[in-house]
């Protein structure tokens, strides 16, 4: 399992655990002191990134498409920081 | 004729009733039963409260917080943890209908907006308070307030604490602090980023003085009137239910 923190600049800490399948997500957790709203999305999200490959931009993708479906709102960090953290995870996993 | 508020003093309770009656306020104000609130309350026992996004074993000591009686609880609203000490901190909660003036499409602002009767508040009694982004009131850059938000049945709920006095060594003690955020503040301790309202007065504040004094600042801001209100029996039934069927349960607090 993978597992990656990273901290936004001028925003709030996100916290990675990654399973990964090759190059793809197979299942994640995100936690840390950031707000979604509404809150209850973060399962839908999670689940909606599996089975992405493991790059930024792709992953960045994904999550802005989720955030702009759901008219859903992220205050600390951005759908790239997210993605980010996501890949660190993937890089930390041997 | 000047907007009346409603302002509770809901006084100490355990920690999963205290999030289980601001989700039943923010329930009946969504059923019109009661007007737009500020409430005040306290923790005893102790408590952490971890934010809605938040890993309780990732958060907290909780082996610690058994052994010390501290309870610890996953709140409805996402932001980080805290923990609230019996002595040392008033939380308080305002629940806004979502179309009253105050309140913006947009989160920041609305943080802001509401953020500025504490503000004022604290004004009142001296301090040199001012809002930082996202969600925090500091006093010469450090923080004294924290405040999370969240929107749902057409309600606006932000609570948040102050703090009155800290002891850094207990909050060491039962929170796992990430060292990275830390090192993004260049500091090294609790002590250089967060202070109190008796360190930065040099007196020992009552409670009563500052709720006054948050009382006036948010009656000035928000050009509203509070008057001394009850719970109805709606809320407390339901956050009777809350705590029982939510807030208390392990499925819930350890959830993520």
């Amino acid at each position: 399992m993978g597992k990656a923190q990273y901290k936004v600049e001028g925003g709030k800490l996100i916290k990675v655990q990654l399973e990964t399948e090759g190059t793809r997500v197979k299942k994640v957790k995100i936690t840390g002191d950031f707000f979604l709203h509404p809150e209850e999305l973060i399962e839908e999200l999670e689940k909606g990134l599996e089975g992405a490959t493991l790059y930024e931009q792709v992953l960045a993708d994904r999550i802005e498409e989720f955030i702009k479906k759901n008219k859903a709102v992220i205050l600390g960090g951005s759908p790239e920081d997210f993605a980010r953290c996501i890949v660190m995870a993937g890089a930390s996993d041997d | 004729m000047i907007e009346e508020w409603r302002l509770l003093d809901t006084g100490f309770h355990d920690a999963f009733y205290n999030m289980a009656l601001d989700e039943a306020i923010a329930v009946a104000r969504s059923k019109n039963l009661v007007s737009n609130t500020l409430r005040f309350f306290r923790w005893e026992p102790s408590a952490v409260s971890i934010g809605y996004f938040q890993g309780m074993e990732e958060e907290v000591d909780t082996s610690t917080c058994d052994a010390r009686g501290i309870d610890y609880v996953r709140r409805r609203t996402g932001g980080g943890a805290v923990y609230h000490d019996r002595d040392g901190e008033l939380t308080y909660s305002l629940i806004v209908n979502q179309k009253h003036r105050l309140i913006s499409k947009d989160f920041q602002e609305t943080y802001e907006t509401l953020c500025s009767g504490l503000v004022r508040g604290l004004r009142l009694l001296g301090v040199q308070a001012e809002f930082k982004r996202i969600n925090d009131i500091v006093v010469e850059g450090k923080k004294i307030s924290g405040n999370a938000q969240t929107r749902r049945m057409n309600v606006v709920h932000q609570h948040g604490t102050v703090l009155l006095r800290v002891d850094p060594s207990l909050m060491f003690a039962v929170l796992k602090v990430p060292n990275e955020k830390i090192r993004d503040k260049l500091v090294k301790s609790v002590e250089e980023r967060v202070t109190s309202l008796n360190r930065v007065l040099r007196r020992d504040i009552g409670f009563e003085e500052l709720k006054e004094a948050l009382t006036k600042g948010f009656e000035e801001t928000f050009g509203i009137r509070l008057t001394e209100g009850t719970l109805i029996k709606f809320e407390e039934q339901t956050a009777a239910t809350l705590k029982a069927e939510k807030y208390a349960t392990r499925e819930w607090n350890f959830k993520r």
